[in-house]
């Protein structure tokens, strides 16, 4: 009965007082030598706190008392380790903002970030937080602590809430809190990283789009500057991965340099991105760099990878921390980048093989080019529904994926039956591959043509070899 | 075990029971009957004060709060079966307002913690009537304080500065150990009137049979029970704060700044250190 009765006493007590009174919180970025904390503190239980009235001035009200306001945070954080050997604290600026919690309303903030370093020999992952600024004086206030980063556990940007400080209503004394951080790793830390680059490519739609639109006419070989019929399964496995070997260099070459400080220009290198993808969709249509497009690969892989640095660089890491986050996010990209084009290039392969996969080529690159200029438009600061579609863009291809692979299936089970021939036109394209290759032609049909070893001409007996081989593959 | 209780309990926005505004015409005559029945008839209390609090939050939807104020977002609640013979529990509230009554064999056992809170403090017109709840509650403490000299409210001032409640909602079975501020034992009866007054307050919520004997028992604990504030005595700006602490009896009373209005608004809480949920703790 007396359970029932509280239950219900604390279900109704929790919707008495819908809106609640703002808390300070700390949030913690655990470094490799120090710990910032980020201070958020609501400006009136500040003032009353520490009897500094700061007027309704805004920030110059702050500038104006900021040697009283340092002092007042200086007596009021003071970390020590467990056995009582103090932590060195300096503080950052001290900013006016404002915030809203759930059923605040909007309350004013101030705001600074402080850098707390454990004596030599310390513990750095076990200490007392020693803080009880507002607290001291507003008996009623609330200090949350969470961690938000902590590199050699993994925590990237959370919100854990790893305690509370605040004056116990029974003693009237501050319940102090002692901070205990999880065991981290080195290790921990590598396989966030490479997580982290995983979910980059997985998430970045951009990226991928550039590097399947590149792809999408790689099967293919250059006939009469236009595209023509498919290149043996080898010479299309080579130049796509020299294509994706390209763009990996590339791109680690510049996430090395902008991860440790070359300076990186958001918005133009997003922009430029967004052409990338619109380069790659005319070459896919037209080829426009036939034969270049390892290097062209290379190139724009540098673009994709100063974006790339961008997610490191927000992670504010230094020495050795830095390099392994570099080694591991650098694979976490590879991995994925590779998990991609294992998906969708063994469909490609076959289906550049059928008469359709030019017009389809031709209308992936068309859409692929419109995503991009959506893009550009976005990025240099037009939104449009283009862009907004395009983002979208990741939700619709494991559909796409799925659907290439049903359909080169199909594809390879009707070759083998013979019941299709190869692709539009080997006999069309031959006599201009033949003379770029340097040989004298003499026209013929195809069913009756001298088997080619390099496999420029093609009967319908080496199509079917050939598929085979493929699918063995 | 509240909580792990609390958390497998079915509710919707955290509340149990009935809608305000799922009620038709005749449930809402009957609940106005029911909590007539269990509440006070004194003016500015009781379902008087219910009124007027209800007023008070259909004032804040229309006046800029919006959908999630309003009369028809508070709800009534049985825990158990009504009866005669048996433990029932009954609830009402929502926003600035809850209590709950527990009866044990017909007879109230529990009528705490009772929330008391409200914005826009001051009259404003609603719903026809002139309102203006809790200003009995304010206009007691500060005529308590007022009541007591410079020496008595000097022992009275507490230092620290309370900008909420110490033993809001949530804060169950944390009562402090050492009582703070002065003793009324040494006030004299005029200034002791002024006490009782001020309780009478939140006593006189709940049934006048009821609150007559609650009442009785908080004057007989009188000369244990301590009088303390923070901030200014007029009991009207933000951060002021009165508290009487007895053997059983617990008020608070806090001024806050305004949420969805400006001007400030109070909070305040009766607590009873025995018969808080009808009981002792487990």
């Amino acid at each position: 009965m007396l359970v029932l009765s509280s239950i219900g006493l604390w279900l109704i007590g929790g919707t008495a007082q819908a809106h609640v009174l703002p808390t300070t919180t700390i949030e913690l970025d655990v470094r490799a030598a120090e710990i910032d904390a980020a201070l958020t503190i609501p400006l009136s239980d500040l003032e009353a706190a520490s009897g500094i009235d700061l007027g309704s001035a805004g920030q110059s009200g702050i500038d104006a008392h900021s040697s009283e306001l340092l002092d007042y945070l200086e007596n009021h954080f003071a970390p020590t380790t467990l056995d009582g050997r103090p932590w060195a604290v300096t503080f950052d600026e001290l900013n006016l903002s404002s915030a809203e919690d759930l059923g605040t309303g909007i309350y004013d903030t101030l705001t600074t970030a402080a850098h707390l370093v454990p004596p030599a020999g310390a513990d750095e992952r076990s200490f007392d937080l020693g803080y009880d600024a507002v607290i001291h004086r507003v008996v009623t206030h609330v200090v949350m602590v969470t961690v938000r980063s902590d590199w050699s556990t993994g925590t990237i940007d959370s919100g854990r809430e790893i305690g509370t400080v605040g004056v116990d209503s029974v003693t009237g004394d501050i319940t102090p809190l002692t901070v205990h951080l999880d065991d981290g790793s080195a290790w921990q830390g590598f396989v966030s990283m490479v997580s982290l680059g995983i979910t980059h490519i997985r998430e970045g739609t951009d990226h991928q789009l550039f590097l399947l639109t590149l792809l999408l006419p790689a099967p293919l070989l250059v006939a009469a500057r236009r595209w023509g019929g498919p290149a043996r399964p080898g010479v299309a496995v080579r130049k796509i991965a020299a294509i994706t070997l390209a763009f990996t260099v590339g791109h680690s070459v510049t996430l090395a340099l902008g991860t440790i400080g070359f300076p990186v220009p958001q918005q133009p290198v997003e922009v430029l991105i967004a052409i990338s993808i619109l380069v790659a969709a005319v070459h896919a249509v037209v080829p426009i760099f036939a034969g270049r497009e390892a290097f062209t690969a290379g190139i724009f892989g540098l673009v994709h990878g100063l974006a790339f640095s961008a997610t490191l660089t927000e992670l504010d890491l230094t020495g050795g921390q830095l390099a392994v986050s570099l080694l591991g996010f650098n694979i976490g990209i590879e991995l994925m980048q590779l998990a991609v084009v294992a998906a969708v290039l063994p469909p490609l392969i076959v289906l550049a093989r059928t008469r359709i996969y030019h017009p389809v080529r031709a209308a992936a690159a068309v859409l692929a080019a419109a995503a991009a200029a959506g893009w550009v438009f976005d990025r240099v600061g037009f939104p449009n529904i283009v862009a907004d579609a395009a983002d979208s863009l990741a939700d619709v291809t494991p559909y796409v994926v799925a659907a290439l692979w049903i359909a080169a299936v199909a594809v390879a089970v009707l070759l083998l039956r013979g019941r299709l021939v190869g692709t539009a036109g080997p006999d069309a394209f031959r006599k201009g591959e033949d003379r770029r290759q340097g040989r004298v032609v003499r026209g013929r049909a195809p069913r009756h043509a001298q088997m080619d070893r390099q496999g420029l001409v093609e009967h319908p007996q080496e199509v079917h070899m050939r598929v085979r081989h493929v699918l063995r593959d | 075990m509240v909580e792990s209780a609390a958390g497998t309990a079915p509710r919707r926005q955290g509340r149990i029971g009935l809608q305000l505004s799922d009620l038709d015409d005749t449930r809402i005559v009957a609940l106005d009957t029911l909590l007539q029945a269990v509440t006070g008839s004194a003016a500015g209390d009781g379902y008087d004060e219910i009124q007027q609090l209800l007023n008070a939050d259909d004032y804040l939807a229309a006046n800029g709060g919006g959908t999630d104020y309003g009369r028809g977002n508070y709800y009534i609640a049985f825990l158990g079966t009504p009866s005669d013979s048996g433990t029932w529990e009954l609830q009402f509230g929502g926003h600035h307002l809850a209590f709950a009554n527990t009866y044990v064999d017909g007879a109230l056992v529990g009528s705490t913690p009772s929330f008391r809170g409200v914005e826009p403090f001051g009259t404003f017109e609603q719903n026809g009537t002139s309102n203006s709840p809790l200003a009995n509650e304010q206009s007691s403490f500060a005529e308590m304080l007022a009541g007591m000299s410079t020496e008595e409210l000097a022992t009275a001032k507490l230092d620290s500065v309370y900008s909420d409640l110490v033993l809001k909602p949530g804060n169950d079975w944390a009562f402090p150990t050492t009582k703070e501020g002065v003793q009324v034992s040494t006030f004299t009866p005029e200034q002791k009137q002024l006490v009782m007054a001020a309780i009478a307050t939140y006593v006189d919520d709940i049934d006048d049979a009821d609150a007559a004997t609650i009442l009785a028992k908080y004057e007989s604990e009188l000369d244990q029970t301590y009088v303390s504030y923070s901030g200014s005595t007029g009991v009207t700006e933000q951060n002021d704060y009165v508290r009487i602490d007895g053997p059983s009896v617990w008020i608070e009373f806090s001024m806050q700044h305004g949420i969805v209005l400006s001007g400030n608004h109070p909070h305040s809480v009766w607590r009873d250190r025995t018969t808080d949920y009808g009981g002792t703790q487990e």
